[in-house]
């Protein structure tokens, strides 16, 4: 016998809301959306969950610092 | 907390047996983690000493401490653990980010899941004991990564840092290994999956 998929638990609510974008925020958004095949909703979703962690690091006194891939050269990316 | 039901395999006689799946990891696992499977894990642990068994054939994931890393993971959008409890014991746990993205070509910086922890307790692992109780808990708990990762729109892509013991579960779960990764001194192999495995995943 196969065993069953499991069934995630449901969804918490969702509330909805009105966002109001200037016409840059509303291209921003429209091409991270399409760069990562997410919808505008997921890609606001997406960016506030950074935005929290980064927010919760910073406070807690960590640093965020960008790598470059090949030279492994660091640059922190200062929140003020 | 949301809750949903789930089937384990009952090694014992193949019966299928229904399971909560928790979409947290709440402290009454904690609590269960820290009463029967840290003793567990030590009484394996104790036995591996007794037989002189090489230190690396122990568990890996001994040093995980579970309650540090579901407490500072609370609160955090990015951060979602997920429990399994059955017949009222803890049969599994797990932490996903969803703050990564990807590093394979074909999906690069497309968001994913990722792995940061997975684990089976004690008594549903072959290497810890003679019979499990249970079967698959660590191959649920995959597809629960792939299904949030479909709930969140990145398609069922999932990654994760495997320790050696683990990459030839990942790899028959049909992952791809991008190698040792140097920024763990290669001392872990990193996988990920991408949209089509997971559908293929899912359905084998």
């Amino acid at each position: 016998m196969k065993d069953r998929m499991p069934e995630l638990p449901t969804p918490p609510s969702r509330r909805t809301m009105t966002l109001n974008l200037t016409d840059a925020e509303m291209d921003a958004l429209e091409k991270l959306s399409a760069l990562k095949d997410l919808s505008k909703t997921a890609v606001i979703r997406q960016a506030l969950r950074l935005y929290q962690m980064i927010d919760k690091r910073s406070r807690d006194g960590q640093k965020l610092y960008f790598e470059h891939e090949s030279t492994r050269e660091k640059a922190e990316l200062m929140l003020l | 907390m949301e809750v949903s039901k789930i089937h384990l395999r009952r090694v014992r006689d193949g019966t299928l047996v229904a399971a909560d799946l928790f979409d947290d990891i709440a402290d009454e696992h904690l609590a269960m983690w820290e009463r029967s499977w840290l003793p567990a894990m030590r009484v394996a642990l104790a036995d591996f000493r007794r037989r002189h068994v090489p230190r690396d054939r122990w568990p890996q994931d001994l040093h995980w401490n579970w309650r540090e890393k579901a407490v500072s993971a609370r609160g955090l959008l990015g951060q979602q653990g997920f429990a399994i409890v059955c017949e009222e014991r803890l049969q599994g746990m797990m932490q996903l980010n969803l703050t990564k993205t990807s590093r394979l070509p074909q999906q690069r910086g497309k968001e994913i899941a990722y792995i940061e922890f997975l684990a089976a307790a004690p008594w549903n692992r072959a290497e810890l004991i003679r019979e499990r109780e249970f079967a698959g808990v660590g191959k649920i708990l995959m597809r629960v990564a792939v299904e949030v990762s479909v709930a969140q729109e990145f398609k069922g892509r999932i990654g994760l840092h495997s320790l050696p013991q683990a990459d030839a579960f990942y790899e028959k779960c049909g992952m791809t290994s991008l190698g040792a990764d140097p920024r763990y001194e290669g001392r872990l192999t990193y996988f990920e999956m991408t949209a089509a495995q997971a559908v293929h995943f899912c359905t084998v």
